[in-house]
């Protein structure tokens, strides 16, 4: 279940103005944490999604490297997209989408815009396990081995997310993300609008699942007493202001 | 009601209106003074006008007049709704504020004024239901583009479509998947079925203020043709009784609870679930 799989290397990302993020690395592994931390605005987000290869600011990435090495491809998935402008961005995007929702998975700041309002949970789960390499036989079974896993009742399958509390979404969303047996677990602030004692246990639990599934959880967040208490690496990022040459 | 209850009573209701329309008569010319004559027995199903000729096939010309603009008119509110609730998605502010504008400025027009000066000033040759439902769309429009950009703005706009492309879905996926498909879509079915039903109400209206007003036709150029209110007024005299009856109605309400019950039922079947 150990090793590398993801290194990401000096990424830059600029817009026409500013220079957003510079000289950032990290590296997530198999079955553990890897914390990005830091003041709102200073690109934490951004440099998550850079990671899954979505970048969508314009001209965008101006230098680093991706590597990921549990694909099998010893590839720099950034290489040929350096300094591409937009059109380099959507050919990276495009390059790197059969990954996104298998290889790795995301777990939005909000767990609203995550879970879709117009689907029951289970049909969510559905699509999402329906995204892994192998056939599943039993869906439903699945599903509500899932379900009871993050700490829901088997029946909140036939829910919609509008019939579930705040922390029900984020136990649902974190199904969700965990359904289709990611490598990498991308969760933006999953603790974002819960009280003390729901966020100390989605992070637990969150941790808990990844670990279960030996996929590496990057988290991010600005609670720092949380991300000392439960990461293995850390990565701390400050505001840059630097304006673009 | 369960959605596949619901899609089977549209069929039926919308496939009656179509079905009517299409095989409604052409033009009656000749009078069938002879069947004025007729034991009651004799008469048409439905019963006929003062005239004797049937009332079915006024109510078939009814149907043949409003269908296609009812269905024209949903399907463009449809559209725009989806219109609405998309631009909110995209997060460009400049589309926007173009939409917005839209909405705000065709919004406050008083709709049952435009309505008739847009009647009233159409040439006679060009009379016809169609181009007054589009007109009617049009100012319906602001309404179901509000509730979408409304339902759109619920799942988080732009950042929804982020978190799903996340997950790996394309934009073109999400957008039509996603927001319209799983979201929008129980709003602006329902706007347009309601927009279809009021072009029905919008014919019914019409019709009598032109009967009332000894006006030609506001929603259709051909003499022959008969709208709701020529149904009501020709087959309120009951010909075998003697007596004003009032029998037409029995089809005059029949052809505006068919499209009712098709609007009620596109409504149910697009609920999400």
């Amino acid at each position: 279940m150990s090793g590398r799989l993801l290194q990401l290397r000096g990424l830059a990302v600029r817009t026409q103005q500013r220079v957003l993020v510079r000289g950032i690395d990290v590296d997530v592994e198999a079955g553990r944490v890897t914390a990005l931390v830091g003041p709102s605005g200073a690109g934490k987000s951004l440099t998550a999604r850079c990671a899954m290869g979505l970048i969508d600011v314009v001209p965008g990435l101006c230098g680093g490297t991706l590597k990921l090495p549990g694909t099998g491809d010893d590839r720099d998935w950034y290489g040929p997209h350096v300094d591409g402008g937009a059109a380099g961005m959507k050919r990276l995007a495009r390059e790197t989408a059969p990954l996104r929702g298998s290889y790795f998975t995301y777990s939005p700041q909000v767990a609203a815009s995550a879970l879709n309002p117009g689907r029951t949970i289970g049909r969510q789960m559905q699509l999402a396990i329906a995204r892994r390499a192998q056939a599943v036989e039993d869906a439903g079974a699945e599903i509500r081995d899932l379900l009871t896993e993050v700490g829901l009742e088997p029946r909140a399958a036939a829910a919609l997310p509008r019939e579930l509390s705040g922390g029900q979404c984020q136990r649902a969303a974190l199904a969700i993300a965990i359904a289709p047996k990611p490598r990498v677990v991308v969760a933006d602030e999953p603790e974002t609008g819960l009280d003390p004692v729901l966020r100390r246990g989605i992070i637990e639990l969150l941790v808990d699942v990844c670990q279960n599934h030996g996929a590496g959880l990057m988290l991010i967040s600005h609670h720092e007493d949380t991300v000392e208490r439960i990461a293995d690496h850390v990565v701390r990022i400050l505001p840059h202001r630097e304006e673009a040459a | 009601m369960p959605r596949k209850v619901a899609i089977l009573i549209t069929i039926l209701s919308l496939g009656l209106l179509v079905v009517a329309a299409f095989h409604a008569p052409e033009k009656r010319t000749v009078d069938m003074m002879a069947e004025s004559y007729a034991t009651p027995w004799q008469l048409p199903p439905f019963g006929a006008d003062r005239m004797g000729r049937p009332l079915l096939d006024y109510a078939m010309q009814g149907a043949h007049i409003v269908a296609l603009p009812a269905v024209a008119a949903g399907l463009l509110v449809t559209l725009l709704g989806i219109l609405g609730g998309l631009v909110r998605c995209m997060g460009s502010a400049q589309l926007e504020s173009l939409v917005s504008g839209f909405r705000e400025m065709v919004g406050a027009l008083p709709r049952m004024v435009v309505i008739l000066v847009v009647a009233i000033v159409m040439p006679l040759e060009w009379r016809s239901l169609l181009a007054l439902a589009l007109v009617w769309a049009l100012l319906a429009a602001p309404g179901a583009m509000d509730e979408a950009a409304a339902v759109a703005g619920r799942l988080g706009g732009a950042r929804f479509v982020e978190a799903l492309r996340a997950h790996g879905f394309s934009r073109a996926r999400i957008y039509l998947v996603h927001v319209v498909g799983f979201n929008l879509r129980p709003v602006v079915v329902r706007q347009g079925a309601e927009t279809m039903m009021q072009v029905v109400f919008l014919e019914v209206a019409l019709s009598y203020l032109a009967l009332a007003g000894q006006y030609t036709s506001f929603t259709h150029n051909e003499e022959t043709t008969k709208s709701w209110a020529d149904l009501l007024y020709e087959g309120y005299y009951s010909i075998a009784l003697g007596i004003p009856s009032g029998h037409a109605l029995v089809l005059g309400l029949g052809l505006v609870a068919v499209t009712a019950v098709a609007a009620v039922s596109i409504s149910t079947a697009a609920r999400a679930r």
